[in-house]
C-alpha cells in the first residue's frame, strides 16, 4: 500500500505518533524520498578531501555517492554511478586520483564528474549518443559548505544552506570557534555502529533527557563506586568528568532547556549542559586567550549545548568536538557513524579527550551507547504489538515559548519531538514549517490564544 | 626451541584468560593484568596509535574496573539477557626478533582466535589475531598490553558487549 498526504498527516498528531512511522517499510521509503530527498544532508568535512583528486565515498539515503575536490579546489558531491551501464565507479572508501575510470568498460570522468573518455567511439557514430550530453556524466548534487562542513540536497527548491540552518548554526560556529585558529579538521578515523532500529529512534534519543538516569544508571553506578574506592590523593581522571553527569537528576536536565528551530533542528543546553563542568586544559585556555582575548574565550567556552540535531542526518557535540552521522538502511536498520575533529591550534590533549569521549559514550564497545541501543531495539520490537497504535509525547505540551526564530521549553519537555515531527509533516505532506494552527502541529500557546479570542 | 617451558607457560596463560572471559569472571580476569595493563581493539588494520585515533576499545585499569562492575549490575539493559561466549585460540607463537623476547621478564606472544558471542538472541562470530605483551611480576607472567585485531574491524559492527 501507499499513503495519501492526508493519511500521512494523520499519522502524526500534536502529542502522539503512529507506530507505523517506525515499523512500516513503505513509510520508510516515502521518508527517503520526501525527507532525505529534499532536506540538506550532511556529507562530510572538506578536510577529508585535502588535495585535488582526494575523494571519500559513502551512502546517501542508500545511494552510493562520492565527495571529491577538483583541481581548482572546489568540493563536489557526485552520484557514484557510471553514466554508461550504471556500475558504481569508485569502490574504495577514500583515496586520490586524477580522474575516475569505470572498472567495467573504462569510461573516464573528470573530478567534477564530466564524462571525458569513451573507448572505441566509432560504434557510437550516428546513433544519437553524444558524449557531451550531461546525462552521461556523473550526476552532481546541489552542494554547499558551512565553515568547512559539506551538505548536499537532491532538491532544487530547498532554501539555501544558511537559511536552512538558521539560528541553529550556533553549534557549528561554536565547534569551529573552539579552535584557537577558528577551524577544525576531521581526524582519527570513523566508528561505524550498526543499530537494529529505525533511524528516528536514534535522533529522538539525543535530547530525550528523561532517559539517562534510567538507561545509564548501571555505568554511572559502576563509575561512581570505582571512583569512591580510590584513595583521595589519586590522580584526576577525565573519565570521572565524562561518565557521572549522565546520571544527573531530572532537575538538572530540566534546567538545561531545549531549543527547537524550523526544519526540525534542536539542541538541549546552551548556557549549561552535562559537558559544562569539564576541566579546561591550561595550555588550551592560554592558546584560546591568545587568539580571542579573555572575554570572547569565556563566551566560546561558556556555550554548552549537549547534542545539536541538524534534522535528519547529523548531530553535533561542539563541547567535545565530535559528530554522529545517521545512515538509514531500512525501516529497522541504521548505521550511526562517529567522526572526531581536531581543533586547529589546540594542544593534542584536546583531541585525545575527544577520542576518549567517543570511546566511552558513542563507540560499539561503549557501556553507554550499547545500553541506548538496547532500549531502541526494544522500542522497535514493542511497536510491532498492536496493543496500541500510538507513541505519546505530551511532556510540557502547551507551554513552548515562541521567540520568533525558535521555540524553547524546559530540558525535560518533549519540545524536541514536537520540533522534529513538525519538520516530518512539512517534508512528508507539505505542511507549513513554523508552528501555526494550519500545520496540525500547532504551538499550543497559539492555539489557546485563538480559542479565547 | 618453540616447545620450551616458556611456550607452555604462555599457552596456559592464554587459555586461562580465554576461560575466564568465557566464564564472565572479570574479577579474576583483571588479576591477570599488570596494574598499568591495557586492552586495545583498533578500528583499522595496522592501526599504530591508540591515543590519536579512535578505537573500538582502549581500556586501562580505570575502564576495566568500571566494566567489571557494569557486567554485574542488575540494571544494564544491554546485558539483561545472558551473554555467552566461546573462544578458540591457536597458532600461538612467541615472536622471534621482538626485542622483549630477549629479556627474562618480558615477552610478546601472537596468536589467532575465533570467538563466538551469543547475546540478545543473536550469535556473532568474531575472528582475528591477538598480541599479548607479557611482563613478569612477582615471578608470574601478567598481561601488560593486549591487542585484539578483528579481521573486520573497519566494517559496520554492532555493540561489542564483552572483552574478546
Amino acid at each position: 500500500m501507499t499513503y495519501s498526504d492526508q493519511q500521512l498527516d494523520e499519522l502524526v498528531q500534536d502529542t502522539k505518533v503512529h507506530r507505523l512511522v517506525y515499523t512500516d517499510q513503505t513509510v520508510f521509503e516515502l521518508e527517503m524520498q520526501r525527507i532525505w530527498g529534499k532536506s540538506w544532508i550532511f556529507i562530510g568535512h572538506e578536510s577529508q578531501v585535502p588535495q585535488a583528486g582526494s575523494y571519500v565515498t559513502m551512502d546517501f539515503a542508500n545511494k552510493p555517492i562520492v565527495m571529491v575536490r577538483d583541481k581548482h579546489g572546489s568540493v563536489h558531491v557526485l552520484h557514484n554511478r557510471c553514466g554508461h551501464k550504471g556500475a558504481k565507479l569508485v569502490e574504495k572508501p577514500c583515496g586520490k586520483n586524477a580522474r575516475f575510470t569505470c572498472a567495467y568498460h573504462g569510461w573516464t570522468y573528470k573530478l567534477n564528474g564530466q564524462l571525458v573518455g569513451v573507448p572505441h567511439q566509432k560504434g557510437y557514430e550516428c546513433t544519437g549518443f553524444d558524449k557531451a550530453d550531461p546525462e552521461y556524466s556523473m550526476q552532481p548534487f546541489r552542494t554547499e559548505l558551512y565553515r568547512g562542513f559539506v551538505f548536499a540536497t537532491l532538491s532544487p527548491d530547498m532554501a539555501d544552506l544558511t537559511t536552512w540552518l538558521g539560528a541553529s548554526a550556533v553549534t557549528i560556529d561554536n565547534l569551529c570557534d573552539r579552535a584557537p585558529e577558528g577551524e577544525v579538521e576531521q581526524a582519527g578515523g570513523v566508528l561505524k555502529f550498526e543499530h537494529d532500529c529505525n533511524w528516528k529512534l536514534f535522533i529522538e534519543n539525543l535530547n530525550d533527557t528523561m532517559h539517562p538516569m534510567v538507561v545509564h544508571k548501571s555505568v554511572v553506578d559502576s563509575a561512581n563506586t570505582y571512583i569512591a574506592s580510590l584513595p583521595e590523593d589519586s590522580p584526576h581522571r577525565i573519565e570521572a568528568e565524562i561518565i557521572p553527569p549522565f546520571g544527573a537528576s531530572y532537575e538538572v536536565y530540566e534546567d538545561t532547556g531545549i531549543t527547537g528551530f524550523d526544519y526540525g533542528h534542536h539542541f538541549d543546553g546552551g548556557k549549561t549542559s552535562i559537558h559544562a563542568d569539564y576541566s579546561v586544559d591550561p595550555e588550551y585556555k592560554a592558546a584560546m586567550v591568545a587568539s580571542y582575548g579573555e572575554q570572547r574565550t569565556d563566551e566560546i567556552l561558556g556555550y554548552n549545548s549537549h547534542n545539536t540535531l541538524y534534522y535528519p542526518s547529523v548531530t553535533f557535540k561542539s563541547a567535545v568536538q565530535n559528530i554522529r552521522v545517521v545512515r538509514p538502511i531500512s525501516v529497522d536498520k541504521t548505521i550511526i557513524e562517529t567522526y572526531s575533529f581536531r581543533l586547529k591550534g589546540a594542544p593534542e590533549s584536546m583531541f585525545q579527550r575527544t577520542l576518549l569521549y567517543s570511546r566511552l559514550i558513542n563507540c560499539n564497545g561503549s557501556m553507554v551507547g550499547s545500553d541506548d541501543l538496547a532500549v531502541y531495539t526494544r522500542v522497535q520490537q514493542g511497536l510491532l504489538s498492536e496493543a496500541s497504535d500510538w507513541v505519546e509525547f505530551h511532556r510540557n505540551f502547551g507551554d513552548d515559548e515562541d521567540h520568533g526564530d525558535r521555540l524553547t521549553n524546559v530540558g525535560t519537555s518533549d519540545l524536541d519531538m514536537r520540533t522534529q515531527f513538525r519538520a516530518w509533516k512539512h517534508y512528508m505532506t507539505g505542511a507549513p514549517l513554523s508552528g501555526s494552527s494550519s500545520a496540525g502541529m500547532s504551538s499550543p500557546k497559539t492555539a489557546q490564544k485563538e480559542a479565547t479570542s | 626451541m618453540i616447545h620450551s617451558e616458556r611456550m607452555i607457560e604462555v599457552t596456559e596463560l592464554l587459555y586461562k584468560e580465554a576461560d575466564l572471559l568465557d566464564s564472565a569472571d572479570l574479577d579474576e580476569w583483571l588479576e591477570l593484568y599488570a596494574e598499568d595493563g591495557t586492552y586495545w581493539m583498533p578500528v583499522t588494520p595496522e592501526q599504530e596509535d591508540p591515543l590519536n585515533h579512535i578505537s573500538l576499545f582502549y581500556d586501562d585499569r580505570t575502564i576495566m574496573e568500571i566494566r567489571r562492575r557494569n557486567l554485574k549490575h542488575p540494571r544494564a539493559a544491554s546485558k539483561d539477557l545472558p551473554i555467552r561466549s566461546s573462544h578458540i585460540i591457536g597458532n600461538i607463537r612467541i615472536v622471534k626478533g621482538e626485542a622483549q623476547n630477549k629479556s627474562e621478564d618480558k615477552m610478546t606472544v601472537r596468536s589467532n582466535f575465533h570467538c563466538a558471542v551469543y547475546s540478545n538472541n543473536k550469535q556473532v562470530l568474531y575472528a582475528g589475531t591477538y598480541k599479548h605483551d607479557l611482563i613478569r611480576v612477582d615471578n608470574l607472567w601478567r598481561i601488560h598490553h593486549k591487542r585484539v585485531d578483528l579481521i573486520n574491524c573497519d566494517a559496520n559492527l554492532g555493540a561489542i558487549l564483552i572483552y574478546l
